[in-house]
């Protein structure tokens, strides 16, 4: 019997996680064009059954520019310079990237152990590497002021 | 003569090994090629000419600065270049790793950062210096540490201050340079 009630308390529990997961968009292609003067950063995050759960916000500046799930990517235009993203939950992750114009950077989160949440890290990735790991995640929803 | 005998108790061990694995896991490993003698760094030493570098002006090495017209027809071009090494330790180990729980570490973080300056004169070039600054970093679960932020950060300075150190000990050659039209 009781075997069945934590059966189905792990169900529910399960079930109500996978509802705070919003609809993730397509599934990733390569961005052809990069606007004029602009540099395109794709941040990434593979799928993994660690930290599933937990999503983060990556910032730049004290800027939320969107909310990394679970296999999901976003691709971010930054203007040329030194950038850096960042991300936090009880603890903080954050990469530099010296931007150039017409580039394109890879920046893969995972989500590591933590004491009472998942902890963000954030790391910069070569192209061959990220293309690879990012072929099934999908586009994560823009953040929007609320 | 009243003698004590050192006994070493299993406990005394204990903690020391733990805290010495603790206090491993905060500090970060830097390693800088090539070796310069720290006094190099002292002489105030500059030399001017033109500088082609168009990133964050506090990795530039401060024994260079900029003219718009250079007298000694000299130009300086920097280039940096960092490269993340892969996180090596698997997401799951720690998770059933039980020393965990007392500071075993969790993931590393590691960079390589490669400064480069090239003195010309036309286009010629005179000389090169170029310092390569390795960094390592352990997570455990009481520190994170440095993010790679910040390791980009001091391995550009550490770089630059290298280079710096060079020139300081070049400053013979480099002086002749700057006294030559």
């Amino acid at each position: 019997m009781k075997k069945i009630a934590l059966f189905a308390v792990l169900l529910v529990g399960i079930l109500f996680l996978h509802s705070c997961a919003p609809t993730l968009g397509p599934v990733y292609q390569k961005v052809d064009t990069i606007p004029e003067n602009l540099g395109l950063v794709v941040i990434y995050r593979p799928s993994s059954f660690i930290g599933a759960a937990v999503s983060y916000d990556v910032k730049v500046g004290e800027t939320p520019i969107f909310r990394l799930y679970n296999e999901g990517y976003y691709p971010y235009f930054s203007k040329p310079g030194e950038v850096e993203f960042w991300a936090k939950t009880e603890s903080r992750s954050a990469v530099t990237l010296d931007i150039r114009a017409g580039q394109t950077y890879y920046i893969k989160g995972t989500v590591g152990i933590g004491f009472l949440v998942g902890r963000p890290h954030l790391m910069v990735v070569p192209e061959d590497v990220a293309e690879k790991e990012i072929s099934k995640c999908k586009l994560c929803p823009e953040k929007t002021e609320q | 003569m009243h003698m004590t005998k050192n006994k070493v108790r299993p406990k005394n061990l204990l903690l020391y090994f733990l805290t010495t694995l603790f206090l491993t896991g905060c500090a970060t490993k830097t390693v800088i090629t090539p070796q310069v003698a720290e006094t190099a760094r002292l002489s105030n030493f500059q030399i001017k000419g033109i500088i082609e570098y168009d990133g964050n002006r506090d990795y530039l090495p401060r024994t260079i600065s900029d003219e718009s017209i250079s007298d000694t027809m000299l130009n300086f071009q920097y280039s940096y270049d960092v490269a993340y090494g892969r996180d090596k330790t698997p997401q799951a180990i720690p998770l059933f790793n039980p020393l965990t729980l007392i500071g075993c570490p969790v993931g590393e973080n590691t960079l390589v950062v490669k400064g480069k300056l090239v003195l010309l004169k036309g286009k010629e070039v005179l000389k090169e210096y170029s310092a390569t600054c390795g960094l390592e970093k352990t997570r455990s679960l009481f520190s994170e540490g440095e993010t790679f932020s910040e390791l980009r950060k001091r391995g550009l300075i550490a770089v630059r201050d290298n280079i710096e150190a060079q020139m300081c000990q070049d400053s013979d050659f480099l002086s002749n340079l700057k006294n030559q039209e």
